[in-house]
């Protein structure tokens, strides 16, 4: 029992994690209809400058982890500005449809032998702000890091939707995602909403990265796989649903970890996608997706 | 104040405005009349920047504003209700009314009494203030025509552009809608109106331009256009 609750909280970490980062496609998919197949190159980057500023790499440490989220992030956001101008605006403006997804593949690809070139190809180990002694809760034993992810986590996403729901460039940012014709009317520049949207997902992106490193390693390689399981989990969830995306993610996680334990640790990604396969065939806009319904 | 000059326009290779001109001077209300397909929403779009024209010039004021994306023109004070309402469904009625203000709330200071122009906006429209915490996709057709209407004048815009405002609308509704913008023309508004009620239109209007294939057909004051026998016939026969 101890087991089960203990592999229960890994997993609801590791969720959380996929949540954030399939969180980041939500929010350029939302506005601009076109996703950052970079993702996990975004996350792969905030956590290896999180570590350049935090870790001894580069001669450091510089800042103590709570002092290197700013900068961290703001990081996040720009390298998302990069993207968004180099890899999705020409594709928007010549109306491609598909030259989006080759462009964010390419570039992701770049900003991976990029960071194998600053930080080496091998997993670097990430120094852990809080204690590594498990705590106990209920007879299980937890890394008190792994519950800074889902703190953290949460934290970050009701920031957006307070922002969204509160602030005038929130309210901005969800009538770009209904209805970008008439959010242009309203005097909204569009366009910058788009740039924004990116910027925020990279940022969601390297926030992960730093919430998940020091439970993981940190290297040029760390984003590949955890990029394209939470694109599973934004699809399993659906891709326009905020609660979508932390149920999708904790199904994920959960499934990884009992599998891991119970059957094998070389089958412990089979169940997830055996999961994203019966999405796809029985309700293709994801467990909690909404079809759009146009009232004319 | 606006004024269009040889404006083409073209969806993708099929050209829909072959040369229009029109002028609305300050302070009136000009009618775009014309069958379906004439083109008038699509000279609506080119003025408001949903569309960028093939050729011509759209001046505000002093300003050419042809061509620029339909932020800027809005920041400039050119307010749309669009076609089908447009309005943001997910969103309240309030706050899509505070979206409309949109560039006067940016940069952390409110230009002008954001707020007291919202109070104005919901006498003017009773029915939007007992449903303001609503979200806007959960209004009746009528309802969504009104907070569309609402949501333009949150600019204070210098012209206001009302794209077939009585649309899908009851009649007891269409009256309504009419009876605001009579209230808003002696409030001194700028407007520019497409309708499909072509007699009503030209009631309220000042000057009417009748559009026909994308070329505008005849011109000339509402209530010359009111007696013209041709657009009697062709606009303004049978039931109306």
């Amino acid at each position: 029992m101890a087991i089960l609750l203990q592999l229960l909280m890994s997993g609801i970490a590791l969720g959380m994690i996929y949540a954030v980062i399939a969180f980041g496609y939500q929010s350029t998919f939302a506005t601009s209809g076109t996703l950052n197949f970079g993702q996990g190159e975004a996350l792969m980057l905030g956590a290896l400058v999180g570590l350049s500023l935090a870790g001894t790499v580069s001669g450091g440490p510089y800042l103590n982890y709570w002092l290197m989220l700013p900068p961290v992030l703001l990081f996040g956001a720009l390298q998302g500005v990069v993207v968004e101008r180099i890899a999705v605006r020409p594709a928007i403006k010549t109306k491609s449809e598909f030259g989006w997804i080759m462009s964010t593949i390419a570039l992701g690809i770049i900003f991976r032998n990029v960071a194998e070139n600053i930080w080496g190809r091998d997993d670097l180990p990430f120094p852990s702000p809080l204690p590594t002694d498990p705590i106990h809760i209920f007879g299980a034993s937890v890394l008190p890091m792994e519950l800074l992810v889902v703190v953290g986590a949460l934290v970050m996403m009701l920031g957006v939707e307070f922002f969204n729901r509160r602030t005038i460039y929130g309210k901005a940012v969800v009538a770009t995602s209904t209805d970008r014709d008439a959010a242009g009317l309203m005097g909204i520049n569009t366009s910058m909403v788009i740039t924004f949207s990116y910027a925020l997902s990279s940022m969601t992106a390297a926030f992960a990265g730093v919430l998940i490193a020091p439970v993981t390693l940190t290297g040029a390689s760390m984003g590949a796989v955890l990029g394209l399981k939470a694109f599973a989990v934004a699809i399993i969830g659906g891709l326009n649903s905020g609660l979508g995306v932390v149920v999708g993610g904790i199904l994920l996680g959960v499934a990884e970890t009992t599998t891991g334990f119970y059957v094998s640790t070389g089958y412990k990604d089979v169940p997830g996608l055996i999961l994203l396969l019966l999405v796809l065939s029985v309700k293709p806009s994801g467990l909690f997706g909404k079809t759009t319904i146009k009232k004319v | 104040m606006l004024k269009v000059e040889n404006l083409t326009a073209a969806y993708g290779k099929v050209s829909v405005l072959h040369g229009v001109s029109l002028t609305v001077r300050k302070g009136q209300v000009v009618t775009l009349i014309g069958s379906n397909g004439a083109g008038k929403t699509t000279t609506m779009r080119a003025i408001s920047g949903m569309l960028v024209p093939a050729s011509g010039t759209i001046r505000l004021g002093q300003q050419d504003i042809t061509g620029l994306p339909a932020h800027r023109i809005s920041r400039l004070g050119v307010a749309h209700s669009p076609e089908g309402r447009r309005v943001f469904p997910t969103q309240t009625v309030r706050d899509n009314l505070l979206l409309g203000a949109f560039s006067r709330l940016t940069f952390g200071r409110a230009r002008g009494d954001v707020e007291g122009d919202l109070e104005r906006a919901l006498d003017l429209f009773p029915r939007l203030r007992e449903r303001k915490d609503q979200l806007a996709g959960t209004l009746s057709g009528g309802e969504q025509q009104m907070l569309a209407m609402a949501r333009a004048l949150m600019l204070k815009p210098e012209v206001l552009l009302l794209d077939e405002p009585s649309m899908g609308l009851a009649p007891i509704l269409v009256e309504e809608v009419f009876h605001i913008i009579r209230r808003l023309k002696e409030e001194g508004m700028t407007m520019l109106l497409v309708e499909q009620f072509a007699a009503a239109a030209l009631g309220v209007a000042d000057y009417g331009y009748v559009m026909e294939n994308g070329r505008i057909a005849v011109e000339g004051p509402a209530v010359q256009l009111q007696d013209d026998p041709k657009v009697r016939a062709a606009y303004l026969g049978g039931g109306h």
